[in-house]
């Protein structure tokens, strides 16, 4: 076999992070090469340097006999390298044919001809046995229909290295079987493929040999056929897993929060019960709809119909403003935008939703602000030199635990959290993890959107899943498995 | 997967300019006697002419998804600068006319140098551009009024082929359709589409982003310099207070036309009706004797409508969207 692609040494720094460090990986002609690896282990950030999307510090990159020290997206276009990124890299307003042949030419030297367009568009999905049409706008696609826009946006620049980055996250179990197919089809066509992916099922069924990256560094090459499961998470995390979830008991204390028939910002009839110091797991599919259900009972996004009822009254929430007043707090699941104030330090970021508690006649009082820093810091071991440190130069852990802080600042008793370990290490999670524990044996009630199976089964006493924005069904503890989430899930039942 | 369906709510939602000018017309045909005359239809759009061949210029930047409010300031800098130029007797009118146009290129392109070194957006490097701009004028022309042009360069803007069709809607009509056959059948026309949509997408598609968005500052100085051409010829005469105010017709008129604000959406034959809106609408009021304060106040709110429509269709659009996905 030969080898289509070779980065050597590869290496990208950004400021504070090496989010490469000396990475080396080749790729042989024909095969389907998984890249594993936890959050923030440096699979985006290598696949972004193949595209030439980012650049890089350190190393080179070799697709067939050329070398490349600095790729720019149409070298990496011209030498045959297609990426279908997380988040698609489509044109919204323009039509499925305009899309897949976007930056390149089909017609004469300045004008297009639209016609062969569409023709060689509406090839390209036959080929595959897909009827899309060609003429419709990719914002009225559905999220499957697009992923196949994008790989049928990759296939017609006669592609040999195609990257795809989690791409079954927002795919039901159908459809995830049907890009198989399609994968497939373009390794017997030899193009390699690079198939970053979570779910090792996964790599085991598609995949010929699987690479393993970890804290930004390439950590060992396995072949599928001969590697165990056990073997490659052992590989990612750096050393035998424990899973210590703590051992919990389902409370049956009284309910402290319940939905009932909720409907608006793309959920439909959602109802459930919250009990007091129970953890309420939320899972589902990437876009069923589990995030945009959390922002409604934040009062983040507009109530259609449905009621919410907190302590037993009904309540009227509009705004995050009326949600923390009545005791509810929202951990959002991106930290970065949504979450913290990068920018800024840790004291103004625990207390900004308490300032008018600490205030006197609204003016901040210095002592007051330390004093509520200092405790949390203590409470949630948030690791900082000092209670000025500016927020951006925290580790993932405990800009997350500067989250909490504020949350819990503001005294609120039932607190959602929208994926609280994304991207963050396997020390620091173990912590959050404790961290929850112990805020249910303090009555705090917690409802947690996970999209990490084992930390939804480990984690919770009961599990709701969600599918296309409805309530597919609920799990109890006994009944926990992953084959069940998933299939409620998907809705394969 | 089926054909699109008909349907007329769609259908004149997406033409809105041409709904509203059918109004407009209607309107002013029943109420005004002499609206109707070949005489008034020909002076109106020959009057306007300048304004659609400077917003044909500045959809291509508002397509791409920036906005440029320097356009009027640099109308009036163009203008006394060519002016002067050619009253001085220095200069022959058509090396004044170059002049004028690669004058407004540089204008054009010094913004979107600036937006794109100091990491920022056309629209906020004009607003301080304009004052620039307008002090320039000032300077330059020393507040007085230039005249006394050569009968050539004044035949562009009054003068008839034929003894019947302006010259003025001539020039209006070819880069009306040659502008539109750009936007919409050559790769570049389509790029500025893509520029608009996603940024991101089109840069990882291979288009050069840095080179997309100095061409289109070529195409709006150039535009907005032939339309300065065509505006300072027909009126014979020019000073620095002519020329600002257009943006503001020219913005509005577009967002009437159906481009979205957000760029990416949008046809010239749209931008085309929403002109033409605005001009019936400033020579109705003239017509029906409004006092020019309330015309500001109509303008004013017709602006917001246009966008405050943009966004309404935006949201629905997305609603929409949301409830399939779910």
């Amino acid at each position: 076999m030969s080898k289509v692609l070779e980065l050597k040494n590869i290496t990208k720094r950004y400021p504070g992070v090496l989010a490469l460090d000396d990475v080396s990986i080749s790729l042989e002609a024909g095969e389907i090469h998984a890249l594993m690896g936890e959050n923030g282990a440096g699979k985006s950030t290598l696949i972004k340097s193949v595209a030439g999307a980012i650049n890089i510090d350190g190393g080179k990159i070799v697709i067939g006999e050329r070398e490349f020290e600095h790729m720019t997206p149409s070298d990496s276009l011209n030498n045959g390298v297609a990426v279908i990124y997380q988040e698609f890299n489509l044109i919204p307003s323009m039509s499925v044919a305009e899309n897949i042949f976007m930056g390149e030419k089909i017609g004469g030297r300045f004008v297009a001809d639209f016609k062969k367009m569409h023709k060689r568009a509406a090839e390209i999905f036959a080929q595959f046995g897909v009827d899309i049409d060609t003429h419709a706008m990719v914002e009225s696609l559905s999220t499957a229909q697009m992923q196949i826009v994008e790989i049928a946006k990759a296939l017609s620049k006669n592609v040999k290295i195609l990257f795809m980055d989690e791409p079954s996250a927002t795919l039901s179990m159908t459809e995830v079987k049907y890009m198989f197919e399609i994968i497939r089809r373009l390794k017997a066509n030899g193009v390699a493929v690079i198939y970053v992916s979570h779910p090792i099922d996964e790599v085991f069924e598609l995949c010929d040999r699987v690479s393993v990256m970890r804290d930004g560094r390439y950590i060992a090459t396995k072949n599928v056929a001969t590697t165990t499961r056990k073997e490659l998470v052992s590989l990612m995390v750096g050393r035998e897993l424990v899973e210590s979830y703590p051992a919990r008991t389902p409370p049956q204390g009284e309910v402290v929060l319940e939905v009932k028939n909720l409907t608006g910002n793309g959920v439909r009839d959602i109802s459930f019960q919250l009990r007091k110091g129970e953890i309420l797991g939320l899972g589902g599919l990437v876009g069923c709809g589990r995030t945009e259900l959390a922002k409604l009972i934040y009062g983040a996004a507009e109530l259609e119909s449905g009621q919410i009822i907190v302590d037993g009254a009904p309540v009227q929430i509009r705004t995050p403003y009326e949600a923390i007043k009545l005791g509810i707090g929202l951990i959002p699941e991106d930290r970065k935008r949504e979450g913290v104030f990068v920018d800024y330090p840790l004291d103004w970021n625990v207390v900004i939703m308490c300032l008018r508690r600490i205030a006197k006649h609204g003016v901040v009082n210095r002592k007051e602000v330390n004093a509520t820093s200092d405790r949390y810091i203590n409470e949630l071991q948030i690791s900082t030199p000092s209670v000025k440190q500016i927020v951006k130069n925290l580790s993932g852990g405990n800009q997350q635990k500067v989250v909490l802080a504020r949350v819990l600042a503001a005294q609120t008793k039932i607190i959602i959290f929208d994926e609280p370990t994304r991207g963050i290490d396997v020390g620091a999670k173990q912590e959050i993890y404790r961290l929850m524990n112990a805020l249910t044996n303090e009555e705090i009630s917690i409802i947690m959107i996970s999209s990490e199976m084992e930390e939804l089964l480990g984690m919770s006493d009961r599990i709701i899943v969600l599918h296309e924005g409805t309530q597919a069904g609920e799990l109890i503890k006994t009944d926990f498995s992953q084959i069940a989430v998933l299939e409620l899930a998907s809705a394969a039942k | 997967m089926g054909k699109k369906n008909f349907n007329i709510f769609r259908v004149l939602s997406n033409n809105m300019a041409w709904v509203i000018l059918t109004l407009i017309v209607i309107f002013f045909g029943i109420f005004s006697d002499n609206f109707f005359s070949i005489r008034n239809l020909l002076n109106i759009l020959s009057q306007n002419a300048y304004l659609l061949v400077a917003a044909t210029g500045l959809t291509f930047l508002m397509m791409s998804g920036e906005m440029d409010l320097s356009v009027g300031y640099t109308m009036s800098l163009v203008g006394v600068v060519g002016a002067g130029l050619m009253v001085s007797g220095a200069v022959p009118y058509w090396l004044c006319m170059i002049i004028m146009i690669a004058l407004a290129i540089f204008i054009s392109f010094i913004n979107t140098f600036l937006a794109i070194h100091l990491k920022l957006q056309i629209l906020v490097i004009t607003i301080a551009m304009m004052t620039v701009l307008q002090g320039l004028s000032y300077i330059i022309s020393k507040s007085k009024t230039i005249t006394g042009f050569p009968v050539e360069f004044k035949f562009i803007g009054q003068g008839l082929l034929f003894h019947t069709i302006p010259i003025s809607i001539l020039i209006m009509f070819v880069v009306f359709f040659t502008m539109s056959f750009v936007l919409n059948r050559t790769y570049y026309g389509r790029y500025v589409y893509a520029l608009g949509g996603n940024k991101e997408s089109a840069r990882l598609a291979g288009i050069n982003i840095v080179k997309m968005r100095y061409s289109i500052a070529v195409i709006v100085g150039f535009f907005v310099g032939l339309a300065d051409i065509m505006l300072i010829s027909r009126l014979g005469s020019t000073q620095s207070i002519i020329g600002p105010g257009t943006e503001f017709s020219i913005i509005t008129g577009i967002f009437l036309g159906g481009v979205s604000i957000r760029g990416g959406e949008g046809k010239l034959s749209g931008v085309f009706a929403g002109i033409l809106c605005i001009a019936l609408l400033s020579n109705g009021m003239q017509l029906a004797n409004i006092n020019i304060y309330y015309q500001y106040v109509v303008r004013g709110i017709i602006m917001i409508s246009a966008i405050g429509f943009d966004v309404f269709q935006l949201n629905r659009r997305n609603a929409i969207k949301k409830i399939k996905k779910a």
